[in-house]
């Protein structure tokens, strides 16, 4: 790819942008709300929390603040973040530009775990065992594919890929029929699937947040493996690269952090594919640099997408999935005309 | 120096390699040739570790390589492969570098030693110009240079290389053939390789080893096996061995049409 900007110099371009992204998405996930509370009161309050001059905020505005909207800022962050790094090191693990952090069932699994508790458990709302048959029905969904497609793990990536598909397609048609079998809870199955962070609070952030920072860190220091993986299973093993343990390692770590996700917030499409891709267009094939960027695209990206998703129909929200992709389709097919543009 | 002892490599019920012994001394270069099928590049790869042999075990430098992990073996052979994989958007620095993984490892990024060997690798193959080009976007002849390159930057005494010449014209072929020899002679680089052509293995080699039905049919000096009558019972073909300037050049020889096509031709004209 060629662009006006020499390759290291774009890559520093593009992590100031993504860093800015961050801060902005911050700043708009706890000043915009359906309660107008100025950007700079909310600043206010968050020096004066440091001991910098005082805050101009009422309790019920700080509590609207630090108790609703910083939670659900905080997850929008883990969750973007998670999803779009698993994506990309997806991609990069099983050199498959159509991987998404749900190839290998977590999805699926934490769709029928999810459906179970809201099918099974009367009264209103969503169940409180739901986070945890979500995460259950994640890990186990991958668990089965991991044993049924092991192999893959020795010779080519496409029999777990495909243990994937089976599995997948087994739970999902399980979790419809208990939906369909279920009329009254049908609204609150269909609206968790699409996910949404309106649940989130924080102790959902506390009792996520290691398994997902864990999992970041092991993506992320996964990525020089991921270069040396390009050249495919056999040269980088003759290069000194032990595939089976770096696949092992980064599916484990992928399906840890995607199954707290998708417990805490269901599930939430197109961002673990066209994050990574979309930074992959701007700064290139290596996944050192693809990697941290997609941490930081994906964290702001979301929490963007999750404020439009809460402020363009209030007091009722949009689903997060449906917005992620409205807002998110778009702007990958501009990146693809830039990127073309600039390979001629 | 490389010592395959009574190696078998089986794929099914099949046996690829049979019992194979081979020993190529330090500082020379081995090349096996065969017909297809023979089990060549199933050799290869079991010396390189990508096959797990049946029986039987590769020693280098008196370690065997069967108990050595990926990392460990990397830092003592080193292969080219018959049919690279070019990564798009990899600059041909960065796939020279990828030599260096085993030395690195994964979480430290490269040290200067690294950057050095790879440095010296890139100018002794001449690959400056082009070390900021994208690997996918070079000619057959400076991709391969590439891929040779990358194995010289694992800093190993032996380097494996399956069909080197591939998809090469003929000049990209003696070039790069000369400039492993250079490595062999210069850097007393042990190599092994395969290859189909017979007068360049023949030239190039200091020993041949003819390999038919994973056995090993005949092993000596370049010069005697391509003279063998052998050689062209093995690969069912006639062949005639003309000497110029000195050095051996195995030339195929159309056989008279055989009894299918003539009788073909007779019917025909009597229609």
């Amino acid at each position: 790819m060629s662009t006006a900007l020499p390759p290291r110099r774009r890559v520093a371009v593009a992590g100031v942008l993504a860093t800015l992204a961050v801060l902005g998405a911050v700043l708009a996930g706890l000043a915009v709300g359906p309660t107008p509370i100025g950007l700079g009161r909310v600043v206010g309050d968050l020096l004066s929390h440091l001991g910098v001059g005082r805050s101009t905020l009422s309790p019920l505005q700080s509590t609207i603040v630090w108790q609703l909207r910083a939670p659900r800022l905080v997850m929008g962050l883990l969750a973007g973040a998670m999803l779009a790094v698993a994506g990309g090191t997806y991609q990069g693990a099983f050199r498959n530009p159509l991987a998404d952090p749900y190839l290998l069932g977590v999805a699926s699994g934490a769709g029928l775990g999810a459906t179970i508790a809201l099918v099974r458990v009367q009264g209103d709302g969503v169940p409180a065992i739901t986070p945890l048959l979500a995460f259950a029905g994640a890990m186990a969904a991958v668990g089965v594919t991991w044993v049924i497609g092991g192999r893959g793990l020795r010779t080519a990536t496409g029999r777990l890929i495909l243990a994937g598909v089976a599995v997948s397609s087994l739970l999902t048609s399980a979790q419809t029929y208990l939906q369909q079998s279920s009329l009254g809870s049908m609204a609150k199955v269909y609206i968790w699937l699409l996910g949404s962070l309106a649940g989130a609070s924080w102790s959902s952030v506390a009792l996520i947040t290691p398994y997902v920072l864990g999992a970041i860190v092991v993506c992320v220091l996964a990525a020089r493996a991921l270069d040396v993986l390009s050249v495919g299973d056999d040269e980088s093993r003759s290069l000194g690269l032990p595939v089976r343990r770096v696949r092992a390692i980064v599916v484990v770590a992928s399906s840890l952090g995607t199954a707290a996700i998708v417990s805490a917030v269901g599930l939430i499409a197109f961002v673990g594919i066209i994050v990574p891709h979309a930074v992959r267009l701007v700064v290139g094939t290596s996944y050192r640099r693809i990697l941290p960027l997609t941490v930081l695209v994906g964290a702001a990206f979301l929490v963007f997408a999750d404020t439009l998703a809460r402020t363009v129909m209030a007091p009722s929200e949009l689903p997060l999935g449906v917005v992620t992709a409205l807002v998110g389709a778009p702007v990958f097919v501009v990146l693809l005309g830039w990127n073309e543009r600039g390979a001629r | 120096m490389i010592e395959v002892r009574a190696l078998t490599v089986r794929a099914g019920s099949r046996v690829l390699v049979d019992a194979v012994d081979l020993v190529v001394e330090p500082g020379t270069w081995c090349t096996v040739i065969g017909p297809n099928g023979a089990g060549k590049t199933t050799l290869v790869e079991a010396v390189a570790g990508l096959r797990r042999p049946e029986g039987g075990s590769v020693w280098v430098g008196g370690r065997d390589l069967g108990p050595m992990r990926e990392r460990e073996r990397a830092r003592v052979v080193a292969l080219v492969p018959q049919h690279p994989v070019v990564p798009p958007g990899m600059a041909v620095y960065d796939y020279v570098a990828l030599g260096r993984t085993a030395h690195h490892g994964l979480l430290r990024g490269a040290t200067s030693a690294d950057r050095r060997a790879v440095d010296e690798v890139i100018g002794r193959l001449a690959l400056g110009d082009l070390a900021e080009r994208d690997v996918a976007t070079l000619s057959g002849g400076e991709r391969q240079r590439t891929v040779v390159a990358r194995a010289l930057a694992q800093g190993t005494s032996v380097v494996v290389l399956d069909e080197p010449t591939t998809g090469l014209d003929v000049r990209h072929q003696i070039e790069l053939l000369e400039l492993v020899r250079n490595e062999v002679v210069d850097c007393g680089v042990t190599v092994l390789a395969t290859l189909h052509d017979l007068t360049l293995a023949g030239q190039f080699a200091d020993r041949i080893v003819l390999l038919d039905g994973g056995r090993v049919v005949l092993d000596g000096a370049a010069r005697e096996v391509v003279r063998d009558p052998e050689l062209a019972a093995r690969y069912r073909t006639a062949l005639r061995v003309v000497e110029v300037e000195g050095r051996d050049v195995v030339v195929p020889v159309r056989t008279p049409p055989t009894a299918v096509t003539t009788e073909r031709a007779s019917t025909g004209s009597a229609r």
